[in-house]
């Protein structure tokens, strides 16, 4: 099972890789596992899972289409964030790059995964590179910022830990189609527990109100590769987990119980992330509240448990991903150029930097959700499923279009139009202008034709569970 | 050509435009992008007549399918019909005009191509808004042009002086725009609960199947409609943004923001007429909104010193005219409106371009005067214009909004003397402008005065032929009085084959209210226009100075401060709600818990000092502790019970 294992390899050889070519090397390495991960795509057979045993007993895989969406994705992520920052310094550095395709390889066994252990594994694996990530290479002036993260993650690690031995505990089972199977309604209370534990460290990954302090710092601090990882792809772990393992298996009782409760919190997020966003002087910062605004809207219609829901939720963690990449190479460039992000000291850059102010705009647009895009059919169809269970959860969503909109257009608005402040802006280079260009023909596409990921995906999505 | 690839064609065009201008436009000579630009949505017109003369019932062009789930089909599909042709001729037929205009109006400025790519990405969204079959194509209308509305009004960003200015009033037009849009989203969503489907025909169909629609459901689904078309079509309380918006080059201001754009409100409600009929509150809400807006919009307009300013109260006074009729079910009466409407204010919108241009940039009514020897072309073309909007006889504006008075004289005195003060007001503040503008003696100076210019040829043609059209656009509609054959073609036209409208039908005044009617009118706008005369050109009124404004002038300037009341009642409380739980609830009490805690463990772990060992190995350790106690956990299982 090369797919999976390719970035491991290329993750230790990334250590032995001389400094000076380790940029091109795990732009070479994204590439081949990107191209390996299209042409795997293009002989599955969507309706298959595909099986596969390394002879382990705890940890076993199986790809079924929402995993070969979430592995084609974060191969994609993966290839767009070493080509976007091509051009900075921090993937001179080999320990990211190798530290960064070891991230990989914990990305895809998460995704890939057929055993509840296996999950947990993953899980944990991929938190170690990332963390380092964060240690080596961020601004962390304080140790207790970084600490904050890692305490969080720590103690939601440990809840689903407790949880997933409960499960195995009680069920005997590990595989993931016989917890399916198994009969986790009888269980009673025990099973709310045991999904709360889940929940936790979910809630923390999202994040979740009120679990998200450790977001807009770490997000801020972090080297922008970081910050891309983290939001493009890490937290997508967790709404993964969400629908394709938790709530299947604990449909019933214990879904019932955590559903509006965690709905919400979604819905406090959502609010509280684009209200906070509005008075946010740091370009991440502010994009950082903007993501903890936008997440909370898929994690509350995931708890709707909803077919059609679920399909287009994947279209939204998608959307997410194109948006979170775009946005924060977006800050990384001015941050990089400038050696600030504060909105007050940038104003001005679109006229010295036309190109890069164009394909920040359309970038704008794209995380605004207008039409033609994969958030607009993302927002759309996830606002209607809340209004359809909640009229008024629905009307509370959908102010996130205003509010989206007043802390967007400042965001845009401030650095690009505003009064001129900065001198010169190198305009954008070959790498970024590429990353810009295949994000918004993404977008775009994914907003005229969302069915090419929610046929895909339906495949593993409506089956009968039970 | 048939229909269909006719009607795709038709869409292409202008998106094609987009994408050559786009992406070669900055390489490209000017000429060559601007004829390009103007070519394409002229031959967009030309077809659009193909397809007005060749109409016949309703076709529905069906191009893919954007969500096909098993109960829920959301498609690309176009509808031909008489209320989207009209649109159509009318987007594509003022829009090549002030393409034309443009290539005059722009051609010294250096985001040239940019302009002419937004231009057309605008119109092949408005065409989308108004060829849609269902409610989710024209909402990805209704956002696109949004989104361009934005685009150009903050097109001269970095103006030295008004740049921030520019900005900021596009950031107000889009989110004004946005709360209007949320009325749709949530109008949408009903929709699709109550219908299963988007379509225009189909949920017009369950409509008259189902007579026993939940009544509360009609009201709130008609109420979200208009609140979306108080957004897009500037009515109270979200008209704020459309005077800010004459940021915008002034060709945007006539295409955009007076013929086009801001009518997609009444276009959404006449489309959906079937569903309004069936809510006769909303229709009263949306009656005395727009009965309001007319009034209170025509107040504001007297004071107004900036040309474009008076033109922009103008047009949503207008609109609010539009809504009164609309709120009567008089959906013909007010597309008639929008039609001559359309001429009039694109005429007079490129007239102050001209005047504009002409002056070098100066915007300011008491800088002016005697403009009418400078400029005769702008001159005389602009008085057409003022005529015509403030009613004078057997011109455009008289017979639309004549039909308008008419609706409002049969079903509501109240709302007919009210009319009558706003219609008043019209015809003062018109004038007034006129007068000042093109009369009297010129004040600008004499430096300014030698480097006035009359416009060239590509901005005065468009002026000439609208003009014309000002002129004779009152025979598409002419009332039942005189000419029994020609009469009423616009609203058989309308009716016939259009969804829901055959249905509905306006009211007819006898013979002789019609003619008082129409005496009393002509009275009042030839009355207004010589009073204007004598007041501004003969006796030479000036405007005043901020300071010598009496009490309600003042008002009038001021806006009557809805801008401060809503900057009081709503951004203030944001911006510090903002500011309390960004700073208070998220850094002070959540965040700063947390760090406590933090410290706490740090402390007792006696960490602190060893920090940076301590704490990536004692993460490592949690995590792999984790992992074995797992593990052994596990395998101390299997080899116990198996």
């Amino acid at each position: 099972m090369a797919l999976i294992l390719l970035p491991l390899v290329f993750g230790i050889i990334a250590w032995f890789v001389p400094g000076n070519i380790s940029r091109i090397f795990g732009l070479i390495a994204s590439t081949v596992t990107l191209a390996w991960s299209i042409i795997a795509v293009s002989y599955f057979e969507p309706s298959e899972h595909l099986l596969v045993d390394f002879g382990l007993r705890f940890v076993r895989f199986s790809i079924d289409s929402l995993g070969f969406t979430m592995v084609l994705l974060t191969n994609s992520v993966f290839f767009l964030v070493f080509l976007s920052n091509f051009n900075t310094s921090i993937v001179h550095e080999k320990r990211f790059t190798a530290l960064a395709l070891l991230m990989q390889f914990g990305l895809l066994g998460l995704f890939t995964t057929n055993t509840i252990l296996g999950f947990y594994i993953f899980w944990e694996l991929t938190l170690l590179p990332i963390f380092l990530i964060l240690y080596w290479f961020g601004a962390f002036d304080k140790p207790r910022a970084l600490l904050q993260f890692f305490l969080y993650t720590l103690v939601g690690s440990l809840a689903m830990l407790l949880s997933i031995i409960g499960l195995m505990h009680l069920t005997n089972q590990q595989t993931y189609d016989a917890l399916l199977a198994a009969d986790i309604q009888s269980f009673g209370n025990t099973s709310i527990f045991l999904m709360g534990g889940f929940l936790l460290a979910f809630a923390v990954k999202i994040p979740l109100f009120p679990f998200h302090t450790w977001q807009a710092e770490t997000y801020t601090k972090a080297p922008t590769a970081g910050t891309m990882l983290l939001s493009a792809i890490m937290l997508k772990m967790a709404l993964f987990g969400l629908l394709k393992w938790v709530l299947p298996i604990f449909d019933g009782n214990a879904t019932d119980f955590w559903r509006w409760p965690v709905i919400t919190l979604g819905l406090v997020g959502i609010i509280y992330g684009a209200v906070i966003a509005i008075r946010q002087q740091n370009l991440k910062t502010l994009f950082a509240y903007a993501s903890l605004s936008h997440l909370g809207l898929i994690a509350a219609a995931l708890m709707l448990q909803n077919e059609h829901t679920n399909l287009i939720s994947v279209v939204q963690i998608v959307n997410h991903s194109i948006v979170s990449i775009g946005l924060f190479l977006a800050a990384g460039i001015i941050e990089e150029r400038l050696g600030t992000q504060q909105l007050d000291q940038l104003g001005g850059i679109a006229k010295v930097a036309p190109r890069f102010g164009f394909w920040f705009a359309v970038l704008t647009f794209v995380s605004l959700s207008v039409p033609f895009t994969a958030g607009f059919i993302g927002e759309f169809f996830l606002i209607k499923a809340l209004f359809s269970a909640h009229t008024f959860t629905g009307i509370l969503a959908s102010t996130t279009l205003v509010l989206g909109a007043v802390y967007m257009l400042k965001a845009y608005q401030v650095p690009m139009f505003g009064p001129t402040k900065i001198n010169s802006f190198q305009d954008l280079h070959w790498s970024e202008l590429a990353v810009f260009a295949i994000l918004s023909i993404a977008a775009i596409y994914l907003g005229l034709a969302p069915q090419c990921i929610t046929d895909f995906v339906a495949h593993s999505l409506t089956q009968p569970t039970h | 050509m048939a229909k269909d690839l006719t009607l795709l064609l038709l869409l292409a065009l202008p998106l094609l435009g987009f994408a050559v201008n786009g992406l070669f436009g900055k390489r490209l000579p000017k000429i060559i992008v601007g004829s390009l630009a103007t070519g394409l949505v002229f031959t967009a017109f030309l077809l659009a007549t193909s397809l007005f003369s060749g109409l016949h019932g309703t076709q529905i062009v069906h191009l893919f399918n954007i969500i096909d789930f098993d109960q829920l089909q959301i498609n690309a599909s176009f509808q031909i019909d008489a209320l989207s042709v009209w649109m159509t001729l009318i987007i594509t037929g003022i829009g090549s005009l002030i393409h034309l205009f443009s290539m005059g109006y722009m051609s010294h400025d250096e985001g040239y191509h940019k302009f002419f790519t937004y231009l057309n990405l605008f119109i092949f969204s408005m065409l989308l808004l108004v060829l849609g079959s269902n409610y989710f194509v024209l909402f990805f209308g209704w956002e696109g042009v949004g989104m361009c509305s934005y685009l150009l009004i903050s097109f001269h960003y970095n103006d030295a002086q008004k740049g921030l200015a520019n900005s900021l009033a596009g950031r107000k037009a889009f989110i004004m725009n946005r709360i209007g849009d949320v009325g749709l989203l949530l109008a949408l969503f009903m929709l699709l609960g109550q219908f299963n489907t988007l379509e225009f025909l189909k949920i017009g169909a369950a409509v008259q199947q189902n007579t026993a629609l939940q009544g509360g459901a009609m009201f709130f689904i008609t109420l979200s409609l208009f609140i979306a078309a108080t957004g897009k079509s500037a009515q109270i309380p979200l008209f704020t943004w459309l005077p800010d918006a004459m940021a915008g080059p002034t060709p945007v201001s006539a295409l955009i923001h007076a013929a086009t754009m801001v009518t997609a409100g009444i276009y959404l409600t006449v489309r959906s007429n079937f569903l309004f009929e069936l809510a006769p509150f909303t229709k009263d809400i949306m009656l005395y909104v727009g009965l309001a807006t007319t009034l209170f919009a025509a107040f504001m307009a007297l004071r107004q010193n900036d040309i474009k300013k008076v033109l922009a109260y103008s047009t949503v006074s207008q609109l609010g005219l539009m809504f009164v009729a609309l709120g009567f079910g008089a959906y013909t009466v007010a597309l008639f409106h929008v039609t001559t409407h359309a001429f009039f204010k694109a005429l007079l919108f490129l007239g102050s371009g001209s005047v504009i241009h002409g002056m070098h940039e100066e915007q300011d009514i008491r800088k002016m005067g005697g403009l009418a020897k400078l400029m005769p072309v702008t001159h005389f073309t602009f008085l057409i214009g003022t005529m015509a909007i403030s009613g004078i006889p057997l011109l455009s504006g008289f017979f639309s909004k004549d039909e308008i008075m008419a609706q409002a004289l049969h079903h509501n005195t109240f709302v007919y003397v009210v009319l009558v003060l706003a219609v008043t007001m019209t015809a003062i503040y018109m004038f007034r402008l006129y007068f000042l503008t093109f009369h009297g003696a010129f004040r600008g100076g004499e430096a300014l005065k030698s480097k006035v210019h009359e416009s060239g040829l590509s901005m005065t043609l468009p002026l000439i032929l609208l003009a014309v059209l000002s002129i004779f656009g009152g025979l598409l509609n002419l009332p039942g009085l005189f000419f029994k054959g020609a009469a009423h073609w616009f609203d058989h036209y309308l009716s016939h084959s259009t969804f829901g409208l055959s249905e509905v039908h306006n009211v007819h005044l006898d013979f002789n209210t019609s003619i008082g009617l129409m005496l009393f009118a002509s009275a009042v706008a030839i009355g207004v226009m010589i009073w204007a005369y004598l007041n501004y050109a003969k006796k030479g009124a000036l405007a005043k100075e901020d300071a010598a404004l009496s009490g309600w002038e003042r008002l009038s300037a001021q806006k009557l401060y809805i801008d401060e009341i809503y900057h009081a009642v709503f951004v203030r409380p944001l911006l510090a709600f903002s500011d309390f739980i960004g700073k208070v609830v998220d850094i002070q009490m959540l965040r700063n818990g947390i760090y406590a805690l933090a410290d706490g463990i740090l402390y007792s772990a006696n960490l602190t000092r060893k920090w940076q060992t301590g704490f990536l190995s004692s993460y490592l350790f949690w995590m792999i502790f984790g992992l074995i106690t797992f593990i052994a956990y596990y395998i101390l299982k299997l080899s116990v019970w198996h």
